[in-house]
């Protein structure tokens, strides 16, 4: 196992790994630097460094008010949040039952069913804007977060299926067959062994479903009619506007809007590779 | 009734805006002066920019839309035939008869007219004391100005919009009076081979100008010289003066830009009181506080501002030219934008740019498809309901099968959460979607024409198969698109993921953390920064081109010039974006196989890349394909990147399937029919793939 | 009150047939072991009883309940797996509380419970540790205690010391005779090793192909074995197994010179346990042979003898004087007689 490649070897793919990392972060530094910078403009040179670092745009981006004087930044960070929260649980509790019975039980009709779920996952999104708004009207779910979490939450059902069938399927059957024995139901049986078991997918899915909510706004900005119930992506969106993009403020969105996302990142990147790995398996 | 009468005359009411900065807080203070006098409440409602015409439209004619709204007044065509505009309760009067004309269709007034913007002469002060007032005049300053890295005049020069100047001098229109367009003119050629003298020839303006690089260059004094609004002096950080646009030697006539009006507008059923509050913002008291605080130039003909910007502004006014508000004016900008990019890159001539834009609008702008009969249509969706239902009827007879739904009665309780959310929210939304490519649609129109969109995808009807337009073409293009960028994302997603499971290999959870960076940002944002990148002059790629290359030496590839280079700025993009998710997948798997196989085999005298084709990549394939399945299927409708990095240049032809499917509703004349045609089409392509998928592997992928 | 008993009970796959017709009784407090080659249907048979699989025809009764309808929750029975099937994420004392907790019992009954269990089992030091923490013997250990703890009518054990070492599988065989001793409860367990089967069962039920081929006493099956099948799979080394024919009290094995002294006419299977067979010196009366190979295993040898195309082992003490190559005359104690062809006890 320790067997140690010649010294060039080495190097080489030091080298290579570092420039990869290189180019996989400079356009990232490119957004922080951009936000860090006082002014609205796009950097152009390739110093991916600020040269004068200011919270300017940051100020101003938290600072939001409405004219009512209400603090429009924390109430839409508020909803973002509250949003993507809501659509991790919500897209949870729809698909692990699902994801569960189809990795096992061999009832008929379960290759369409996953068929299906895949299927759904080649709708162009860009038809389904208009109907989505009328049907959540029709429910009187429109301008509520409720109606906004209901279509995250069902967007992320097919990925979250597969990613649980395939990490359910990874877990030994005696398990559950022992619970049975124990005198559990299926339903407990699925709640106190299954579910904790399946906790890394349990994990990566509900990071997926997450930023599904958490960077979406075509959808947001068509269903919510009031800035009190914008999702952050949306409110990004209006320092790009046809008169020139106001480059340090939508840079340091950005960052805002990033932060949650890559803590959450780098808290799950254990499980990730177990969670996602699983899901690699066929069933 | 006491109750009532105080309800009834205490109305709120909503206004839709979607302004900001000083000209928001001038709205908020003339609606708070309002509400100090009226008995109505007002609340205002800022809409993001990019949302709000989509907004307008959907919420408006379902009831959930504002009472009164804010808007400049180029869409109003299409609003007053939707229906989303009411004439005016309280009928303007005291403005400039420019403004009022741009508000009034067939007769009607439609809007208060609130305040009025066009494009103008800004120049920097403090480099040259007065402005030019002929293009010969200007085209000598400026020449004097491009010294040392600066430039003597920038605007952007392919948008229709601020083409708009010189093409009125030359003579030239974007849509006759009659209607329709003729863009195949020698004026319009005229207009642009002059804009591409004093964009590209003159050798005076910076290429790819975007108003945030101007902008910025402005900032930097790097330019003295710029066609912009009065928009562009908000931000700017050091002194600007303005002048009207120059005469144009060669004609004698002036640049004559648009001139765009904001205005309020009624809703249908808006509330009590909103007739008076348009009113009232437009005039008087509300115009005063407008122009003085928001530093709008207003339509108020009693108010005279003593800001020279909006003086000058007041004198542009008067050689300005409406803005057409008729729907079909989007139509005769995209075609003139595409041939002035096309001639301001040397890929065509002018009169061949002309021509070209001509063709194009006519493409853009051809009738609908004839109507269809739509009762034979529902005989079929009637007879495939019965057919659904008795096949599935059929099936139950078998007894075993049933004898087996029965005993798995309560799986499919498990099923049910997802399998109903999915049916309503994704099933039902796309099928209602998809039944729209039954219709066709232009500017308010609507009409059943069956499969009329369908065929004229198919059969290309209206333009060649080579035509980047062609379904055929952008199918081609969309399979380039999703192979090469599967196979790089695999390729180094699986290199990386094989380099940092090696024991000898330092840092290598750091590595790994700092490599999924790119899957965690939100990739609206970081396509718009590669955008940046690739900008021909300032971008960090020709940079750092040059510098590897050419030792310092300035590289100025226009990226978005030719096909081959615009896709490989969005391979770049989409490959930087997706090889982390192949990666972190990559990596799972080789946890599974035991590195005791390879050495094995390598043991048994294999070579590192015969252990690994031979032995890990047999073992790792199972565990991919269905990732590759699926992220073929997310590249294939990748959206974003298309859209935001090369926007289809040059000549749509990078554009892929779903893109030009949000092309055809959102800005080729809103054929909403056409685009769901291509969504359903884009569906059937994928339902093949992934079939076939399975069948070349020869089990299921998924 | 807790009989076993399976009555004409039948499993089938689809069309495959993998327990044909098994009617057996089991006392209270028997301890059953099923035994068999692999693949002969006796881990299928177990799960059945579970619950874990279907039965497709018969009925199967725990005491005086038929259980086959019934959900495995609803038949009190307790199982250890082959893999034990250890909860990972609870710890040992959570693992073996689950059955109780799913019941509702108060948390201080089944305090109580799994602190007993633990004691029998020597498990307490153990309580707080997960299952990932612990060696293959301890889990087996947590695997039966778990069990214990539910009370059940019936334990199933399947294949429990198969994943355990040589020397820790002798202890826990110990340890599970006196288990059974102290609970008293009804115990079926499946091992392929008829080592442990004749060691621990009160009864042995044998299968081969999901046909049950003799259900009895250890020393039943090892003393009257019911057919050729049963005599070679119990008892070790098998039971030399010679086709013989016999008239005038004589009878000659084919192939082999020299006779031995049996009274039974005709052609039929005769059976031998190595512990029966008698060698002698060249120069004795017997079925001549010559030694092969010897074997020592300390205390006894194994002398394994060609007696013409046939070869046969034979165990005797050690010292033994023959060693390979000599010439020896091979003698029986006592025999086994089965037909030729169908292999049934005669």
């Amino acid at each position: 196992m320790a067997r140690r490649p010649s010294t060039p070897r080495v190097v080489l793919t030091h080298v290579a790994i570092v420039l990869v990392t290189i180019a996989a972060l400079y356009p990232v530094l490119w957004v922080l630097k951009m936000a860090f910078s006082p002014g609205q403009a796009f950097s152009m040179d390739l110093n991916p460094i600020p040269t004068t670092v200011t919270l300017d745009n940051f100020r101003d981006v938290i600072g939001t008010t409405d004219t009512q004087g209400n603090w429009l930044f924390g109430r839409q960070l508020l909803n973002s949040l509250l949003v993507s929260c809501a659509t991790s649980v919500v897209g949870l509790a729809l698909s692990t039952t699902a994801a569960y019975a189809l990795s096992r039980w061999r009832f008929p009709g379960r290759e369409q069913g996953m068929n299906a779920f895949l299927v759904t996952q080649m709708f162009p999104g860009v038809v389904m804007a208009i109907p989505l708004y009328l049907l959540l009207d029709a429910f009187g779910l429109l301008d509520s977060l409720t109606g906004l979490v209901l279509v995250y939450a069902t967007t992320s059902v097919p990925f979250s299926v597969w990613t649980l069938k395939g990490y359910f399927d990874t877990i030994p059957i005696a398990l559950e067959e022992a619970a049975m024995l124990d005198g559990a139901s299926r339903w407990l049986t699925f709640r106190a062994i299954v579910l904790p078991l399946a906790r890394p997918a349990l994990a990566v899915t509900g990071l997926f479903s997450f930023m599904t909510a958490w960077n979406e706004f075509i959808l947001a900005a068509t269903l919510m009619g009031d800035p009190l119930s914008f999702t952050l992506p949306v409110v990004l969106q209006r320092y790009v506007s046809d008169h020139g993009t106001e480059w340090g403020h939508f840079a340091a969105g950005a960052v805002i809007v990033s932060l949650p996302v890559m803590i959450l990142f780098f808290a799950l990147q254990r499980h990730f590779v177990e969670g996602l790995t699983a899901g690699g398996v066929k069933g | 009734m006491i109750v009532l009468a105080l309800t009834a005359g205490a109305a709120e009411i909503t206004v839709w805006h979607a302004y900001r900065g000083a000209e928001q807080d001038a709205l908020v203070e003339a609606v708070g002066a309002f509400d100090a006098q009226s008995p109505h409440t007002v609340r205002l409602v800022e809409i993001p920019f990019g949302a709000y015409a989509s907004k307008l439209e959907t919420a408006i004619p379902r009831g959930n839309g504002p009472d009164l709204f804010i808007a400049s007044h180029d869409n109003l065509g299409k609003w007053t035939t939707m229906g989303l505009v009411e004439p005016l309760s309280v009928a303007p009067e005291g403005h400039l008869a420019a403004a009022l004309d741009a508000v009034t269709l067939q007769g009607t007034v439609w809007g208060q007219p609130l305040a009025y913007k066009s494009v103008l002469m800004l120049y920097d002060p403090s480099r040259v004391d007065h402005a030019p007032t002929t293009t010969d005049e200007l085209i000598a300053m400026a020449r004097a100005q491009t010294v040392d890295g600066r430039y003597g005049l920038a605007w952007e020069a392919s948008e229709p919009y601020f083409h708009a100047g010189l093409m009125h001098a030359f003579g030239a229109r974007a849509l006759e009076p009659e209607g329709g367009a003729k863009l195949d003119t020698p004026e319009h050629a005229a207009a642009m081979a002059f804009s591409r003298r004093l964009a590209i020839d003159e050798g005076i303006a910076p290429a790819q100008p975007t108003g945030a690089l101007i902008g910025q260059l402005y900032d930097e004094d790097r330019v003295t010289f710029v066609f912009s609004g009065p928009w562009f002096t908000a931000d700017r950080g050091r002194a600007i003066a303005a002048a009207p646009l120059p005469v144009v030697s060669a004609t004698g006539r002036p640049m004559a830009p648009y001139l765009t009006v904001e205005a309020v507008y009624e809703v249908p059923g808006a509330a009590e009181g909103s007739g008076e509050l348009a009113a009232f913002l437009a005039r008087g008291e509300g115009a005063r506080i407008r122009s003085e605080k928001g530093g709008q130039a207003v339509s108020d003909v009693d108010i005279t501002s003593s800001d020279p910007l909006l003086r000058t502004l007041a004198e542009q006014a008067k050689s300005a030219v409406p803005m057409p508000s008729d729907p079909d004016v989007a139509n005769a900008f995209e075609a003139l934008a595409r041939s002035l990019r096309a001639v301001q890159r040397g890929t065509s001539t002018p009169e061949q740019g002309a021509r070209d834009a001509q063709v194009y609008y006519d493409i853009l702008s051809r009738p609908l498809p004839p109507e269809a009969d739509p009762r034979p249509w529902f005989a079929l969706v009637g007879l495939l309901v019965v057919g659904a239902l008795g096949w599935l009827g059929l099936q139950l007879r078998d007894a075993a099968l049933r004898a087996r739904v029965v005993a798995h009665a309560r799986d499919y309780l498990w099923i049910l959460p997802a399998g109903l959310s999915i049916s309503v929210l994704v099933v039902l939304p796309f099928v209602t979607g998809a039944a729209v490519s039954l219709f066709a649609h232009k500017g308010g129109e609507w009409r059943f024409v069956g499969l009329a969109n369908f065929l004229d995808i198919a059969l290309a009807r209206d333009w060649p198969v080579t035509s980047p337009l062609s379904f055929v073409f952008t199918l081609g293009v969309t399979l380039l698109w999703t192979s090469a960028n599967v196979a790089l994302h695999v390729s180094l997603g699986m290199a990386l993921a094989l380099l940092l499971r090696e024991p000898w290999v330092r840092l290598r959870g750091v590595w790994r953390a700092l490599l999924i960076v790119p899957w965690a940002v939100p990739n609206y944002i970081t396509a718009l920064i590669w955008k940046g990148l690739f900008h021909a002059q300032f971008g960090a790629v020709n940079a750092l081109l040059g510098l590897v290359l050419f030792r310092g030496g300035p590289v100025e590839l226009d990226w978005f010039a030719s096909f081959s280079t615009a896709f490989c700025a969005n391979l770049v993009t989409n490959t930087w974006l997706g090889f982390p998710f192949m990666m972190v997948v990559t990596l799972g798997a080789l946890q599974a196989i035991p590195r005791e196989l390879e050495e094995a085999a390598e043991v048994d005298g294999a070579g590192r890349w015969f252990a690994f084709r031979h032995v890990t990549w047999p073992m790792l394939k199972p565990a991919l394909l269905p990732a590759v399945v699926l992220g073929s299927v997310w590249t294939f409708n990748m959206f974003n990147v298309i859209y935001l990095v090369s926007g289809g240049e040059p000549n749509s032809s990078t554009e892929i399937l779903i893109s030009e499917a949000y092309r055809w509703a959102f800005s080729r004349g809103n054929r909403y029919g056409y685009a769901a045609a291509y969504a359903v089409m884009i569906f059937g392509v994928l339902l093949v793939y992934s079939r076939t998928a399975n069948r070349l592997v020869g089990e299921k992928v998924i | 009150m807790a009989t076993l008993s399976f009555r004409a009970l039948r499993k089938s796959y689809d069309q495959t047939l993998v327990l044909h017709h098994v009617d057996v009784e089991v006392g209270d407090g028997e301890y059953l072991v099923l035994v068999g080659p692999s693949g002969c249907g006796k881990s299928t048979l177990l799960r059945c009883i579970a619950g874990l699989e279907e039965i497709s025809a018969g009925e199967l009764w725990i005491g005086d309940r038929r259980v086959d309808p019934l959900p495995p929750r609803e038949r009190n029975v307790a199982m250890v797996f082959q893999s034990y099937a250890l909860y990972p994420h609870m710890t040992v004392r959570e693992n073996m509380g689950f059955a109780l907790r799913v019941q509702k019992r108060p948390a201080a009954e089944i305090e109580q419970a799994v602190l007993e269990a633990a004691r029998m089992l020597e498990l307490e030091p153990l309580l707080d540790r997960y299952p990932s923490q612990m060696s293959g013997g301890q889990r087996q250990r947590v695997a039966m205690g778990r069990a214990i703890v539910r009370r059940p009518d019936v334990f199933l054990f399947d294949e429990p010391l198969s994943n355990l070492d040589a020397s820790l599988r002798h202890h826990m065989r110990v340890e599970l005779k006196r288990l059974h001793r102290r609970l008293a409860t009804t115990i079926v367990h499946v091992t392929h090793d008829q080592v442990e089967a004749l060691t621990l069962a009160d009864r042995i039920l044998v299968l081969n192909a999901g046909v049950v081929q003799q259900f009895g006493s250890p020393r039943e099956l090892y003393d009257r074995p019911a057919n050729t099948f049963v005599a070679q799979f119990i008892g070790s080394p098998s039971m030399n197994l010679l086709p013989g024919s016999g008239s005038g009290g004589e009878v000659r094995i084919d192939g082999v010179d020299g006779t031995l002294p049996l009274d039974r006419d005709g052609a039929f299977t005769l059976g031998v346990r190595p512990t029966d067979l008698v060698v002698k010196g060249e120069a004795a009366a017997g079925l001549a042979g010559t030694v092969d190979v010897v074997e020592s295993l300390g205390a006894e040898a194994l002398v394994h003898i060609q007696l013409g195309p046939h070869a046969v082992v034979a165990q005797m003490p050690e010292p033994t004087p023959f060693s390979a190559g000599d010439s020896v005359r091979v003698g029986v104690g006592v025999v086994h007689a089965f037909h030729t062809d169908s292999g049934l006890r005669l």
